[in-house]
């Protein structure tokens, strides 16, 4: 029964990275500007129409472009993400050496997002009319509302400006021997961004969830049968639940989208700041690399938050809608 | 046992009862019969102490010496879990759906008078089998029950706490014939068996006919009338009530 529902997830997704390559793929080369220029780099004017043809050849730039992305999705399948453009350097080392700066950050902002949202919904939907209930209202639709990059050159202004105790920029000290320490100062900027931007929004979807929840039918007989409130409020945090891990799944891929604009403001040298870098120098080995690994880290978000509903959803266990 | 005197309900302006009055014996099943939207959901939550914040409410609800509607907060909730068992009408949504049905009969019954899952298992066992279920029940969710199931789990558990009084809020509307019949003679069982007082909320009077001692008639929030079923059958008081029982035959 789970290994069916787990390769069926598995295919799901497969086919969601297929549609993700082909979009992304055709969509750069319907955007303006010439690779081949953007290859050579430096002043433009200067590259004679002989070297353009023969960097243009010499990356296939010249055939049709549903030819270029059998080859690429063919050399993709083998683990081969191409040559970067502008470093020439393979784009699995590149892509390798900023993966575990995305994921730290990704890990860290998810992790504190879900206990702080988890801990504010939950005590504010318990709490109806409380002043708990009515703060949370504020304050997510404040914090949701504050644009990050704003929220952003604030913290830089406040904590490396004026009070200069965080640093501005970077993810680690210039010669790299900063140590653990030194990677968590350069984190916190960036991460509590995205932490406060979005907490209060998925907070807010967990309170009312428990209040709707709250005044189901079945909680009425159990509280009328003086059944105990702590069995009670379990019930209902864990049918609440549900929906909440719903929400942060479809949440999932905008929030990247989102982390992508803090890794640029801070220098975060990650995945986003990678995928920005790459748009601008029109490196499509390095995009479609740095596409590909987001879309990956989001199908395997989604089949994680997948298999935690399972877990606590025996409707979908049981297949059982009456 | 049960003494409601001149309770009146008003949410949001509109009056739901009107000072109505009428007397739970203890030991008998009492049913209150009357049409839908007549008030009854209404006085069972008032009973219970769960009535909305919105509401108004005014008389009193005497019991073992004391009026209902003046308890606190939390001594409600002590004679919800010491002294009465609710059973509502629609079973299929009366349990959690994802929490297995041995841990929720648990909640309902064996922790509510503090025995150890030990012992519940060992008494729940014998009430289900008793009442025509398979142990196997406890291993499944609610969902994968039928509603006649379900109602007959809600019954064990009514079985195994041995309240000194029973409520049942039209405990069959959502059931068909054959287990209606069924759930009523487990409640007459319950009754004559456990001596528990039962008071029946329906608006069916083949049911008042089968099963109850007394009845009360209740008609847009008014009581009009209130007796021995027999009594009420032979010789029926007001119009309301003789209207009913012509519909019935």
């Amino acid at each position: 029964m789970i290994g069916k529902w787990i390769g069926k997830r598995m295919v799901m997704g497969l086919i969601v990275l297929l549609i993700v390559s082909f979009l992304s793929f055709f969509i750069m080369q319907a955007a303006p500007g010439d690779p081949a220029t953007a290859f050579y780099g430096g002043n433009a004017q200067t590259l004679t129409a002989t070297e353009k043809e023969r960097i243009t050849r010499a990356y296939a730039l010249d055939r049709p472009v549903a030819e270029q992305y059998v080859a690429w999705l063919g050399e993709t399948v083998k683990g081969n993400l191409g040559i970067s453009y502008k470093e020439g350097r393979p784009v699995f080392e590149i892509i390798r050496e900023r993966l575990p700066n995305t994921l730290l950050l990704f890990g860290v902002t998810m992790f504190c997002i879900v206990l702080g949202s988890f801990w504010l919904g939950t005590v504010a939907g318990m709490k109806a009319n409380s002043i708990w209930d009515k703060g949370l209202s504020t304050f997510s639709i404040a914090t949701s509302s504050i644009p990050p990059f704003w929220l952003g050159i604030l913290f830089i202004y406040i904590f490396a400006v004026s009070l200069g105790i965080l640093p501005s920029s970077g993810s680690g000290d210039v010669g790299g021997n900063g140590g653990m320490v030194d990677k968590i100062r350069h984190l916190m900027m960036p991460a509590s961004v995205i932490i406060v931007t979005h907490v209060g929004i998925y907070a807010r979807f967990l309170q009312e969830s428990i209040k709707r929840e709250n005044g189901q039918y079945y909680v009425k007989v159990a509280r009328a049968n003086g059944v105990m409130e702590r069995s009670i409020r379990n019930g209902i945090v864990r049918n609440a639940s549900i929906p909440y891990l719903n929400y942060i799944a479809m949440t999932i891929p905008s929030f990247f989208g989102g982390s992508i604009i803090v890794e640029s403001l801070f220098a975060w040298s990650g995945i986003g700041q990678l995928t920005v870098k790459a748009v601008v120098t029109k490196d499509f080995p390095l995009l479609m690399g740095s596409i590909m690994v987001t879309g990956i880290l989001v199908v395997i978000t989604l089949f994680i938050v997948d298999l935690i509903m399972y877990a606590i959803d025996p409707k979908l266990r049981k297949g059982g809608i009456r | 046992m049960i003494e409601v005197r001149d309770l009146s309900i008003q949410i949001k302006g509109k009056h739901i009862t009107h000072h109505i009055d009428f007397t739970i014996t203890r030991g008998n099943i009492t049913s209150l019969i009357g049409e839908s939207g007549s008030g009854k959901s209404m006085t069972v939550s008032a009973l219970l102490g769960m009535l909305p914040d919105d509401a108004k409410v005014s008389g009193s609800i005497m019991y073992e010496g004391r009026n209902l509607l003046d308890a606190s907060d939390q001594e409600m909730e002590s004679v919800r879990k010491q002294d009465v068992f609710t059973i509502f009408q629609d079973a299929l949504n009366s349990f959690n759906p994802s929490v297995k049905m041995g841990r929720q009969l648990y909640a309902f019954s064996g922790e509510r008078v503090g025995d150890s899952l030990p012992v519940f298992n060992e008494k729940m066992h014998v009430i289900l089998e008793k009442l025509g279920l398979s142990w196997e029940v406890v291993e499944q969710y609610p969902f994968q029950l039928s509603g006649g199931m379900l109602q007959r789990c809600m019954i064990a558990c009514a079985f195994y706490v041995e309240p000194a009084l029973l409520i049942a809020d039209e405990p069959t509307s959502a059931l068909d014939m054959v287990l209606q019949k069924e759930f009523i003679q487990l409640l007459i069982r319950l009754n004559e068996e456990k001596g528990t007082t039962i008071f029946l909320i329906t608006h069916d009077l083949d049911i008042v006919a089968k099963a109850a001692h007394e009845m009360v008639v209740m008609q847009q929030g008014r009581i009009v009338e209130t007796g021995k079923v027999e009594t009420i059958f032979s010789h029926p008081g007001h119009a309301y009530t003789k209207r009913l029982l012509k519909s019935r035959f």
